[in-house]
């Protein structure tokens, strides 16, 4: 209940989010061009994560397609780049991904657990390796060079994606249709039944979920400069954010946002710091807060602070009954004491006197 | 007037004959009870009624349309809600955000308000004398609670026909009464009851006709009173 009351509140997440866009809008003012490179591949990630946890979240749906819909963006990027200016190239990635993701949609999503997790799969290798056909036999090409757009405009287009992703959630969320979608992942036959069209929602969520990681592929590219199908449809980019979201919590916008930050960072501290250890330590670590803390991280700092509101309501508590007590044992004593010691006084000052 | 009719229908699981050329009808205004010893396939026709399941063979028709192929949404929209036998309700929210989900989308036709779904829901959770019960988790609820709590779910699609699947079952004698109070009650608003029932008091005290089924296909039809004396229903449920 505790958690309802202080955390459920639109205006809170409201405020979180806008604070996280402002923070990440004036950064380059201040930050060291480094800092923004890796910033700009933590956005890539909390993206990823945060559109998979549009569909997966509510849903329980796992989609292993991130990939394939991130990849189109990239390669569409690659391909197109030359000829148009990036806005353009991101929206119609964007609008790509739309399609690819409708047709898997209405393709698996009939299909249900594993199936469909296997069939994502299936797809992404698929349209891998279509496109690795088409280019080394029609085009004789192995890989493609992307003109950079430069770190501060990639990192500009990173910001505004997750800006748009984090609305599109907020408003979704805040619509009958999230609800709806949460009715689909409980029971999807009582959801049916009580008249929400199940197939089109599924497909349509998932279809949008897509716009931003194609969108976010196709910025991606011009950061990349050098694509071939294997970099572009990396089958890792498909486990890292269901790994991400596990990490960090599917539920809020918080969970998949920390997930994905803190583990790219931990990633890149391990990668530097062990790199013989460093799958090692991951999957230890990844062990650990699925055994542990099975709503993720964003569980414990859930804890942390209801533990600190509850100590901050007994310090409260405490207060009140030192002033009770101070108010009917010790005041009465001390104003007791002062008299006597006033009156022993006057007396005494009575008898010099006389 | 007949609002649901069954025409030869006939639906099999692999080799097993679950419906075995069946026909029922259902008038408006009616209660009836489609009873059965376990596996008589009585789930299987709510199924199929429901648009869970297409039938092998057959015709579904639901006010004079034919619903055969039609999916379960769409079947909701047209007026016919169910409940279900395990009760699949959505656990991890509350009774109030089950309710408001079924009459946001079970009504596409009308835009409802933020204040007149809460004054709407309040009213259905108030007919089920569960307004206390509102903001409740589902998961803490007792099955029958949980039962009723889906009968408020189905009334909240606005259907113009109900199909209960045993929600009269675990029930104590008290909520027995109210339960088969309600479903007069319900009646008299005009929504036309079929329900699957096994608790024979609630049969004989609340239906107007009975549709007993054994293996797939349907042996008696009449008044419960009539289905008593039938010499087959008797041997099927005593034994002979």
């Amino acid at each position: 209940m505790l958690i309802s009351t202080i955390f459920s509140k639109r205006k809170f997440a409201l405020s979180m989010i806008i604070l996280s866009i402002v923070l990440l809008g004036i950064a380059p003012r201040f930050a060291p061009p480094y800092t923004i490179i890796s910033l700009i591949t933590i956005l890539m990630y909390v993206i990823l994560t945060l559109s998979w946890t549009i569909f997966s979240g509510p849903t329980n749906y796992i989609s292993l397609a991130t990939a394939a819909l991130f990849g189109v963006g990239v390669y569409t990027s690659a391909v197109l780049n030359k000829s148009l200016p990036l806005i353009v190239i991101v929206i119609i990635s964007g609008l790509l991904s739309f399609i690819l993701a409708l047709l898997i949609g209405s393709l698996t999503l009939r299909l249900k657990g594993v199936y469909f997790i296997l069939f994502t799969f299936g797809v992404t290798a698929l349209i891998r390796n279509v496109i690795q056909w088409w280019e080394t036999h029609i085009t004789l090409t192995v890989g493609r060079h992307v003109p950079s757009a430069g770190n501060e405009t990639v990192y500009a287009y990173m910001v505004t994606i997750y800006a748009l992703t984090l609305l599109f959630i907020f408003l979704l969320q805040n619509s009958s249709y999230g609800m709806a979608l949460q009715g689909i992942g409980e029971n999807e036959d009582a959801a049916e039944h009580i008249g929400i069209d199940v197939t089109r929602l599924k497909v349509l969520t998932f279809a949008f979920s897509a716009i931003f990681m194609g969108a976010a592929g196709a910025v991606m590219a011009t950061r990349w400069r050098y694509i071939d199908p294997t970099i572009a449809f990396n089958p890792l980019l498909s486990f890292l954010p269901v790994l991400m979201a596990i990490f960090g919590g599917t539920w809020l916008l918080g969970g998949p946002i920390l997930g994905a930050v803190i583990f790219t960072l931990l990633q890149e501290y391990l990668i530097t710091e062990y790199p013989y250890l460093y799958m090692l330590l991951m999957g230890l670590i990844l062990v650990i807060v699925i055994l542990y803390l099975p709503g993720g991280l964003l569980t414990l700092i859930m804890r942390l602070y209801i533990r600190l509101v509850i100590q901050w309501a007994k310090t409260k508590f405490q207060i009140q009954m030192l002033k009770t007590r101070w108010a009917e044992e010790w005041r009465p004593k001390v104003s007791m004491a002062l008299a006597q010691w006033r009156l022993r006084i006057q007396w005494r000052m009575g008898m010099k006197r006389k | 007037m007949k609002i649901l009719e069954g025409i030869d229908i006939t639906h099999r699981f692999g080799g097993l004959m679950a419906v075995d050329n069946a026909n029922f009808h259902v008038d408006q205004g009616e209660i009836v009870g489609l009873i059965g010893p376990n596996g008589a396939g009585k789930t299987t026709v709510f199924n199929i009624v429901s648009g869970a399941i297409k039938p092998t063979l057959g015709k579904v028709k639901f006010k004079g349309e034919d619903i055969t192929a039609v999916k379960p949404h769409q079947i909701c929209h047209m007026g016919l809600a169910r409940t279900f036998q395990t009760t699949k309700l959505f656990t991890n929210m509350s009774a109030f955000d089950n309710i408001k989900l079924a009459l946001l989308f079970g009504n596409p036709e009308r835009k409802i308000g933020r204040k007149e779904a809460e004054k709407e829901i309040n009213q259905l959770f108030a007919v089920m004398g569960m307004l206390s019960d509102r903001n409740k988790p589902v998961k803490e609820m007792s099955l029958a609670m949980q039962k009723r709590l889906e009968i408020v779910r189905a009334l909240a699609t606005n259907p113009q026909m109900l199909l209960l699947d045993e929600v009269m079952s675990g029930l104590t004698p008290k909520e027995l009464t109210q339960s088969m109070q309600l479903i007069t009650q319900l009646r008299d608003r005009g929504i036309t009851i079929f329900m699957i029932e096994h608790v024979m008091q609630a049969i004989m005290g609340v239906c107007d006709r009975l549709i007993v089924f054994h293996y797939g296909s349907k042996i008696a039809e009449g008044t419960p009173s009539e289905v008593v004396k039938d010499p087959t229903v008797n041997a099927i449920y005593l034994g002979k």
